[in-house]
């Protein structure tokens, strides 16, 4: 026989386990959206400094503008310094793009769907703005 | 001065933009374009193009800090994040159109509203905790009020969130100058949600500095393609920004709330009078 006091403690650990699975919840989608603005600026870091490696390597000129991404890949085959420093600013400015997309995805599997709407206009404001690069 | 120099200077000014802008909740754009127009000599649009960058790196390298460390609120950034990329869509389209002293004249009403909005009480204890009453409908609904951990007193205060809808409409109006003038919009964001939405400082400037990335984002990549931004400024930038943010979001999470505010209120004030200064003597005020 269950007594009162031992019914008591199963509830407070079922209400435990609850609590840790919401914040642990939480915790996941801070940590992912963590790590992909770090991440994002720290490769966004690492390739301009390997774009002016390069530029004292060869003893180019400092670059003066930007590559259009259709013509960045030939540039980065080729290693040259501009299309390296074109991509590090490419990298940068697509990280907030990354952290809204992999956002819609968590609140999809959530199934917060108020969230996952909000945060997919977002993202087609942001597809929007980038199409224009294309 | 010659190409090196200016872009050592530039990225001394980048390192300061982010300091200040990770302790404010800004984007450090409101620094970075003055002292590029008027330091290093370059044209507005370039000016801004390379501050949006600036921007972005501000906001993720410190937003990813307040994210972990729970001074974030995500769902309100989320919300008024629709707003503010919907208005920089605009602004970013708007702008290229516009002739530079629109564009100066502009800037300089949007800081004196700001300062003038900005620059009263400072923030009590009080004003931190949970108020009773009715909650805001629509706050309810999409469940915005939340919870911060404040370093500073090891407290764990739990806020309401009030007038959703102004603060979506501010939010917009804040994305139109950030496309328009390659600013973040935290000194807009920052007040609205702090006086207007009553959410605590230290959360509003970690949900500003969260939300300014991704309008940022959505600017920068139209000036891009227009063929803008200079990957040299662009890389010392973030290079200097980067490093920036890692002393300003550390001194930011141990402040006092009050002494954020009372900087923020400072900022603004400084800014404005700058602006007025520059507008009456010369007539351009960067």
């Amino acid at each position: 026989m269950i007594g009162a006091r031992s019914g008591l403690r199963l509830v407070q650990d079922r209400i435990a386990t609850l609590r840790r699975a919401v914040v642990t919840e939480v915790e996941d989608r801070n940590r992912l959206i963590y790590h992909v603005l770090r991440g994002g600026v720290v490769i966004s870091v690492g390739v301009l400094l390997f774009g002016f490696v390069l530029l004292a390597a060869t003893g180019g000129e400092v670059p003066d503008h930007s590559i259009a991404p259709r013509s960045l890949i030939g540039q980065l085959s080729r290693f040259s310094p501009d299309g390296y420093l074109s991509l590090g600013v490419l990298v940068l400015i697509f990280t907030p793009v990354v952290r809204v997309f992999l956002s819609v995805l968590s609140f999809i599997d959530e199934r917060d769907s108020k969230y996952a709407l909000m945060t997919a206009i977002v993202l087609v404001n942001l597809i929007t703005s980038l199409l224009v690069l294309a | 001065m010659d190409l090196l120099t200016a872009l050592v200077l530039l990225a001394v000014a980048a390192f300061l933009a982010g300091v200040a802008g990770s302790y404010l909740g800004i984007g450090g754009g409101v620094f970075l374009i003055p002292f590029m127009t008027l330091a290093l000599g370059l044209s507005i649009k370039i000016a801004i193009a390379t501050s949006l960058i600036g921007v972005i790196a501000t906001s993720s390298g410190a937003a990813s800090v307040y994210v972990r460390d729970h001074l974030t609120n995500l769902r309100l950034a989320m919300f008024l994040e629709v707003a503010s990329t919907l208005g920089a869509i605009l602004g970013a389209f708007f702008g290229l159109l516009v002739p530079e002293f629109y564009l100066y004249i502009t800037f300089g009403l949007v800081v004196l509203y700001a300062a003038a909005t900005m620059a009263r009480v400072r923030e009590t204890a009080r004003q931190r905790a949970y108020r009773t009453g009715e909650e805001s409908p629509l706050s309810k609904r999409l469940g915005l009020s939340s919870v911060y951990f404040d370093q500073e007193d090891q407290g764990v205060y739990r806020y309401r969130v009030e007038r959703p809808v102004a603060g979506f409409g501010v939010s917009a109006v804040a994305g139109v100058f950030s496309g328009l003038l390659g600013i973040g919009g935290g000194f807009i964001k920052v007040p609205a949600m702090n006086m207007l939405m009553r959410v605590p400082m230290k959360a509003a400037v970690a949900t500003s500095n969260f939300m300014i990335g991704v309008t940022a984002a959505a600017s920068a990549s139209i000036y891009y393609s227009e063929g803008l931004v200079n990957p040299s400024y662009g890389a010392m930038v973030i290079i200097g920004v980067f490093t920036g943010t890692y002393l300003g979001s550390h001194l930011m999470e141990k402040a006092k709330a009050s002494n954020v505010r009372f900087a923020f209120a400072l900022f603004l004030a400084g800014l404005g009078l700058a602006m007025i200064v520059r507008l009456a003597f010369t007539g351009v005020p960067l």
